[in-house]
């Protein structure tokens, strides 16, 4: 048996935590809107090089309030992945104010920032604006395509794996 | 009793389970969904991998609010309580079902993340927009501007050719090409408004002036006009309005002009009136009803709600055909000034516009003493006179260059020395003597505003006080306010003209003429 981590979605409501999930779980994408309340969990055996890692994750209801977060809903994590609306710049406006927070009640927690639905902008524009806001995105991803999912969640997991 | 109702009301909607430190269950009620004894219960659920960190924990209750789980093909969500008993290495778990209060949660939630989302979408098209607008609007100023400089020159040389011998038929094609450079002006002037006017930067200024004046010369201009249409120009100006009165004056008159222009353009025969009224005998603040009257053409029903659509909007629709941004800048500067350009007409029958502006009374009904300016044009061609005076021009654009050396030739009285920059201003102000200086304002290194600072802080008094004026192409407001403040004495907009230039020049060297100088 493989080892299983805790990995959460995080992030506004409406980026696309649901869509990144089911685009690396099953391979779909659908363009309508369902909302997620509560929390959704899925999981998916990763295989790595040297080992494999069953990854569990933690679909989170989107909040752009971080301090209304349960923290039931976050204990036994071992990453944050943080999505924001890459054609919603209030989407990512508040990330670093969020992210402190986060670091605050959870020091020993990576958190990695992706920007999904780059398909919908132009990245000059955007890498533009996360500079000036001085946002350190780890991917930039688009559900929809397929871009960058199975990659960022096979990074995540083998960083997971290294520091086990 | 009491427990047994317990147990009824509850047996559908709870699920009590025991399982160990290892996922194992232990035990289970099957309320809600059966599991086998011994079986792991992630293999059931991903949720239930959550176990093992309730044991890391030091806290013995857990609440996980509302997780979802398809179950039979169905979509449940539960609320669901862990107690860990650390000595016995296993954790009882109850299961609520909360299915129907969640899916009630969820419409609503849906709607309002729905409509919050598609309002973020807006706001950022719109946005886009204006960043986009500000953009044109700043491209429109900047192509106007550059496109300026040109014409200027073109327009100086032509009035130095003018003054050359030519026949009677060159002279005529120098007329038309003067006329053709003065309306593409004009129209750059128009784009620039409209620009400053759309990126909200044009400010009415109310500043005291002459009424009778300023409608006299208008009827002068507007007289000579009609006279050569054989047209009647008809005015009509209140007698009961005060003399003095405070309001934007520049703006205006360029509300007057555009639609006299249009009146005199579209009347081919009959009278253009422009009337002047008012009804109050305020003493601080008046309405004023303007009133432009042809027996022209007049406009089509169709189009009476087009022809003070912004440039934008016809240019959206196909429409724009330099058929002139005149009216949409009248109909956008009487907005400003608080008003409402109102247009009747009938075809073939004629136009009116009408507007009416509340203007200041100025308190001040007195004349000012006006400075006759002195000038005596022989004292200036003739040679007769002795002394030289040498004027320096800051200038960078040869032909700008070139144009004022045109100018100069024919003057007897001065002579003129061409500085390339600012810096150079300067250097040759410190090494040669000189009477005034004429500042282009925008010149590479070191430009008129910068120059006239140093030379208006320097140690030597001589340098310190000589009169400067500036040229430009510009003719904002701001720039002639900073020109001021830089200790410019006169301020004069390309192309210059060659009158006012000797005037001013004049002026300013009658009254600073050092007093004691030899030369
Ligand atoms: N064009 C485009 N649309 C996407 C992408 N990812 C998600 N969407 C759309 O965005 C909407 C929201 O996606 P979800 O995955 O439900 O968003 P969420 O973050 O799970 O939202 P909550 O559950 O409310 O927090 C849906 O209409 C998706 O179709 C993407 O990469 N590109
Ligand atoms: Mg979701």
């Amino acid at each position: 048996m493989s080892v299983s981590k805790k990995i959460v979605l995080l992030g506004h409501f409406g980026v696309g935590k649901s869509s990144l999930l089911r685009r690396f779980v099953e391979n779909t994408f659908s363009e309508n809107y369902t909302v997620t309340i509560g929390v959704h969990i899925m999981k998916k055996e990763v295989h790595l090089e040297k080992d494999n890692i069953t990854l569990v994750i933690w679909d989170v209801e989107g909040t752009d309030d971080f301090t209304k977060y349960r923290s039931s809903y976050l204990m036994g994590a071992s990453s944050f992945i943080y999505v924001f609306d890459a054609s919603r710049p209030i989407t990512y406006g508040d990330i670093k104010y969020n992210l402190e927070h986060l670091k605050e009640k959870y020091p020993h927690v990576s958190a990695h920032i992706i920007g999904n639905k780059v398909d919908l902008v132009d990245p000059d524009v955007l890498l533009n604006d996360l500079k000036a806001q001085d946002i350190q995105h780890s991917y930039l991803s688009s559900a929809k395509t397929g871009e960058n999912v199975e990659l960022l969640f096979k990074n995540v997991a083998a960083q997971l794996l290294e520091n086990a | 009793m009491l427990n047994k109702l317990r147990q009824e009301f509850l047996e559908n909607t709870t699920q009590l389970l025991i399982v160990n430190n290892t996922n194992q269950v232990l035990d289970t009620d099957d309320s809600l969904f059966s599991i086998k004894k011994g079986s792991d219960i992630t293999d059931f659920h991903p949720f239930f991998h959550v176990i093992s960190s309730l044991f890391e924990d030091d806290r013995k209750q857990q609440k996980f609010y509302c997780v979802q789980m398809e179950i039979k093909g169905k979509t449940c969500f539960f609320d669901i309580r862990s107690q860990v008993d650390f000595e016995k290495k296993q954790v009882v778990l109850f299961i609520e079902d909360l299915t129907d209060h969640y899916k009630t949660l969820h419409q609503i939630k849906q709607v309002r993340n729905e409509s919050i989302i598609n309002f973020n979408i807006t706001q950022e098209l719109n946005h886009q927009l204006n960043v986009e607008r500000g953009f044109k609007n700043k491209f429109l100023a900047n192509v106007s501007h550059e496109i300026r400089t040109p014409l200027n020159s073109i327009l100086g040389f032509l009035s130095v050719l003018e003054n050359t011998s030519l026949d009677r038929e060159q002279l005529d094609i120098i007329g038309i090409i003067k006329d053709s450079s003065k309306n593409l002006v004009a129209i750059v002037d128009d784009l620039l408004d409209i620009s400053k006017i759309e990126a909200g930067h044009l400010e009415i200024k109310n500043k005291r002036f002459d009424f009778k004046k300023f409608t006299k010369s208008l009827v002068k201009t507007y007289d000579l006009q009609a006279n050569e249409k054989r047209l009647q120009f008809v005015t009509d100006i209140g007698t009961n309005i005060p003399k003095f009165l405070i309001g934007d004056q520049l703006r205006l008159n360029q509300i007057l002009i555009n639609l006299l222009e249009n009146a005199l353009k579209y009347t081919h025969q009959g009278t253009v009136t422009l009337r002047i009224s008012t009804t109050s005998r305020n003493m601080r603040r008046i309405p004023v009803t303007f009133e432009i009257i042809d027996t022209g053409i007049g406009i089509p029903k169709e189009y009476l709600t087009t022809i003070f659509e912004s440039f934008t909007q016809l240019e959206k629709r196909g429409l724009f055909g330099g058929s002139g941004l005149g009216l949409s800048i009248v109909k956008q500067l009487t907005q400003l000034m608080d008003s409402n350009l109102e247009v009747s007409s009938k075809e073939n029958e004629g136009s009116t516009f009408k507007f009416t502006i509340s203007l200041g009374v100025s308190h001040d009904q007195k004349e000012e003493k006006e400075t006759p300016v002195i000038r005596n044009s022989e004292k200036r061609s003739g040679g007769s006179k002795k002394k030289k005076y040498r004027i320096l021009l800051g200038e960078d654009i040869e032909v700008n260059q070139l144009l004022m050396m045109r100018l100069f030739a024919d003057e007897g009285t001065y002579s003129l020395d061409i500085a390339k920059n600012g810096e150079q201003v300067v250097l040759f102000l410190e090494k040669y003597q000189y009477d005034l200086v004429l500042m282009d304002l925008s010149m590479p290194v070191m430009d008129g505003y910068d120059a006239a600072m140093r030379i208006r802080n320097h140690t030597d008094k001589k340098i310190k006080k000589i009169p400067i004026v500036a040229l430009t192409a510009r003719t904002t407001e701001e720039e002639r306010d900073e020109a001021k403040e830089c200790g410019m004495n006169a301020y004069l907009t390309k192309p210059i003209n060659s009158d006012l230039l000797f005037k001013t020049i004049d002026r300013l060297l009658h009254r600073y003429k050092p007093k004691k100088e030899k030369n």
